[in-house]
């Protein structure tokens, strides 16, 4: 059961963001002050209730009073390199913060080499379909041809979008120029798409507020 | 007719939102049945991998969204749990995304999993949220490797190592399937669970977010994907149960129709106004 003041203030604050629809207004600009300080001042709470003090804090104290196993003080070691960052602050001591930023810049070095590798590899590989609608175990069938047509067009497109973005060759070439065309009418094509689900997306969003605002404040206010 | 169509030009835009609110209402009002299409690839293959979970499988799923992203992702989350509480599968939630998303996490499954007689920290576990603002990356491949030195204690406070559900999960081999449901999901799920260790991963994401991984799906990285309420929709249509994806998506037709509509109109405005333009001239 959702608490009414909360439901009241939800609808308050949904009306004046609203409200910018008509004009930008002080209540407006009020709310999203608040918005923005609530989700700071919540980011803080959180992050130590649920990481900070769990995760680096209680092992040290559980540590020191002997309640917990020993290695729960080695967490105190995690001072060091976090209290390098605040060297930064200084010109004369910048170097030091260099430390502990080098070897973050060196983790996520390595990790993007290995996240790339692993995500781009298998693309190059099922880049690669079949284009012979013959070749299925039943030879021709209507849904090889199918697919067939799809993957000739997925071909096209890789190819001429790729080629769209060759900048070493003179694109005077009529042989040249009609693919790249088509290439930027794939890319035309895609971000059809993206920009069709952002609309959806948005309408989505209002949809969610015009839920809210039936459902579960003026429903309630007149009911039956 | 064309003067008035001429007029449309110079209509205030404020009119049209109060109309598309309006138009949005009706739908949440009356529930006007509306002939559903048949699911997407990208659904089917998160209902398939769902049902290919075995019975004492477990499921992860990753719910990182808030009141941001509420208005697809709720629904997306909704209908994969009812879709595991009806074939009886566990299931442990994390939530690397914002501070809020364990409590939105929480809110949604609960009465799904209380309805279901599902019991917490045996059938599911709310393992809470989970740091990462120095990079998924590095949260990601610890999370797979050991999740007990990532969360210690779940959304309640009680120890990890406490709970029935969670002596059973160390790594990412204990687990069957990774739905990771968020605003934009990211692709190091992808790298760093399907691509080192073969786990399916899925996503459930906003509509927008789509077209960037689709491509995924197309090469297997990805088994599943919702987009939107519409994926919402697709899926509860496949487990039977519509629920708030379809009662959004409905919703989200008669808007398509509106801005569809809208477009014709100020088309034809344009038009009108330019020939009474030259006609002037």
């Amino acid at each position: 059961m959702t608490d009414p003041l909360a439901v009241w203030v939800g609808a308050i604050v949904t009306l004046g963001v609203f409200s910018y629809l008509a004009r930008d207004n002080p209540f407006y600009r009020l709310i999203q002050q608040a918005a923005m300080g609530v989700v700071v001042g919540i980011q803080i709470v959180v992050t130590w209730k649920q990481v900070l003090q769990p995760m680096w804090l209680s092992p040290i104290q559980g540590a020191l009073a002997g309640t917990r196993d020993w290695t729960g003080a080695l967490w105190l070691l995690a001072l060091v390199p976090g209290s390098l960052w605040y060297f930064q602050l200084s010109k004369k001591w910048f170097w030091v913060s260099t430390l502990v930023s080098g070897l973050f810049v060196g983790v996520a070095a390595g990790l993007a080499f290995k996240f790339r590798i692993l995500l781009i590899l298998p693309q190059i590989g099922a880049s690669l379909k079949p284009l012979n609608p013959f070749a299925g175990p039943n030879g021709f069938t209507w849904e090889g041809f199918l697919d067939s047509s799809n993957n000739l067009l997925f071909l096209a497109a890789l190819l001429t979008t790729l080629l769209y973005f060759f900048f070493s060759v003179k694109t005077e070439n009529r042989w040249v120029r009609t693919p790249m065309r088509w290439g930027r009418l794939m890319i035309m094509v895609a971000l059809g798409a993206m920009f069709g689900n952002t609309v959806m997306t948005r309408m989505s969003y209002l949809i969610e507020r015009m839920q809210f605002l039936y459902e579960m404040w003026l429903r309630p206010l007149f009911p039956g | 007719m064309r003067r008035w169509l001429a007029r449309l030009h110079t209509l205030n835009p404020r009119w049209l939102y109060l109309a598309t609110a309006i138009l949005l209402i009706i739908p949440l009002v009356i529930l006007i049945p509306m002939p559903r299409g048949s699911a997407s690839r990208a659904t089917r293959g998160l209902y398939d991998a769902v049902e290919a979970v075995p019975a004492d499988g477990i499921v992860m799923i990753d719910s990182s969204w808030d009141q941001g992203s509420r208005s697809e992702n709720a629904a997306q989350l909704e209908c994969v749990v009812r879709h595991l509480c009806q074939r009886r599968i566990r299931f442990v939630v994390t939530s690397l995304g914002t501070v809020f998303s364990p409590e939105f996490a929480q809110k949604t499954i609960e009465p799904i999993a209380a309805q279901a007689g599902y019991v917490y920290g045996r059938d599911w576990v709310n393992a809470g949220y989970v740091q990462s603002a120095s990079g998924l990356a590095p949260v990601i491949s610890a999370l797979a490797l050991d999740f007990h030195t990532i969360r210690q204690a779940d959304v309640r406070g009680t120890p990890i190592g406490d709970l029935p559900l969670m002596k059973e999960v160390r790594t990412i081999r204990d687990v069957r399937l990774v739905y990771v449901v968020t605003y934009a999901p990211s692709p190091e799920w992808i790298s760093f669970i399907t691509g080192q260790f073969g786990t399916p991963v899925a996503f459930g994401c906003m509509s927008m977010m789509a077209p960037n991984y689709y491509t995924y799906i197309d090469s297997k990285q990805l088994c599943g994907m919702l987009i939107g309420n519409r994926g919402a929709a697709e899926y509860e249509a496949l487990i039977r149960h519509p629920a708030l994806g379809t009662r959004l998506s409905m919703a989200a037709s008669f808007g398509n129709a509106a801005i569809i509509l809208a477009a014709i109109v100020g088309n034809l405005g344009m038009w009108a106004a330019r020939r009474a333009g030259r006609r002037g001239a």
